[in-house]
């Protein structure tokens, strides 16, 4: 498989979602020392869940000891654009071994579905739908190409950057806790295309610390919700009319 | 490390990988409609919005009222950067090294 052209080509194409994770898995790592987490357990967190904004959004909780299901239920709604990623790749890779399947799985994440799903989409148009099933293998070593090599690059720049932090003398508190804030508020800045989506992103901003001393462990999650609900609402309100 | 949060990790290991194979074993040439990839966008903007806030401006669930003002400047300096240079990471290095001297001006 690591031989393959496909895999190959796949390695090739990651170069630019290894550069986006570099600065972003350094941050994390970075800022999970300013939390007081351990460079085994953000270590491991890099490795075992793979997923940046979740991961992002239970470094504090997870410092502070907030209860188990408040984590874990940040991290579904976090990750719940796995499901339409995962489906939507699951057609190109449907004569693969099952237990290839099982664990390639575990790579999938925004970065590493845009790249293959645009590639084979593209094949798509050239070759027809037969290509589908029959590039299975070839879809699947693109695929684990672009995938596990961005996961390495992850999981190191998060190591690298507990350590980083490590060597920072003291004084540097202030930069630590603040570097993740802001690359992600950097990144969402950089995303937002819609007047609406802007919208919610500050309304949320905003409500975050009322609802946060309302409820300390479930306020500014219940609030992001009703605030991405009702601006869904007016947004398809605003397609049907 | 303290078996509570290595439990938690497990957790969110199994959640994260319970969404991303599912849809391989059991999903395979369904569609999402795409009112549904339109609010898990907004989901996720809006859950990073707030975790942002809380990030910067709690601390032991308090308000951090000193350091409040420092914060949002850096954080505007950060997005204004951003939106300028059409790059996320100066935009997060500049406001790093804003609050960093805000921090050390305020501190004497």
């Amino acid at each position: 498989m690591f031989l393959s052209p496909s895999f190959r080509q796949g390695v090739k194409a990651a170069v630019p979602v290894w550069i986006a994770f570099i600065p972003s898995s350094f941050a994390l790592g970075m800022a999970a020392k300013g939390y007081g987490l351990t460079w085994e357990e953000i270590v491991l967190m890099s490795a075992l869940v793979y997923a940046g904004p979740a991961q992002y959004a239970v470094v504090e909780p997870l410092a502070a000891g907030k209860p188990a299901l408040q984590i874990l239920i940040a991290t579904v709604l976090m990750n719940l654009r796995f499901l339409p990623m995962s489906a939507a790749m699951a057609p190109y890779f449907r004569r693969v071994k099952r237990t290839r399947l099982l664990w390639a799985s575990h790579f999938i994440s925004a970065s590493s579905f845009v790249v293959p799903y645009i590639r084979f989409q593209s094949e798509e148009k050239n070759g027809g739908k037969a290509d589908r099933a029959e590039n299975s293998e070839a879809h699947l070593d693109f695929f684990l190409g672009v995938g596990a090599t961005a996961y390495c690059v992850w999981v190191a720049g998060t190591a690298l950057g507990y350590w980083a932090a490590l060597k920072m003398p003291s004084g540097y508190e202030e930069g630590l806790r603040f570097i993740l804030p802001a690359y992600f508020a950097s990144v969402i800045a950089m995303d937002l295309r819609e007047w609406l989506a802007a919208g919610v992103c500050a309304v949320a901003f905003l409500l975050a610390i009322p609802a946060a001393m309302w409820n300390q462990d479930w306020g500014w999650m219940i609030a992001a919700i009703a605030v991405a609900t009702i601006g869904w609402r007016i947004e398809e309100w605003r397609r049907t009319d | 490390m303290a078996p509570d949060r290595l439990t938690i990790v497990a957790g969110m290991a199994l959640v994260s990988y319970a969404l991303r194979v599912v849809p391989q074993l059991l999903l395979t040439g369904w569609s999402f409609p795409a009112s549904w990839d339109r609010y898990l966008r907004l989901l996720a903007y809006a859950l990073v919005a707030g975790i942002v806030s809380v990030a910067l401006y709690l601390t032991a669930g308090n308000f951090d009222a000193a350091a409040a003002p420092r914060r949002t400047l850096a954080l505007a300096i950060a997005v204004l950067v951003t939106v300028k240079t059409r790059s996320a990471v100066t935009g997060m290095l500049t406001g790093t090294v804003a609050v960093l001297l805000l921090s050390w001006y305020a501190s004497g």
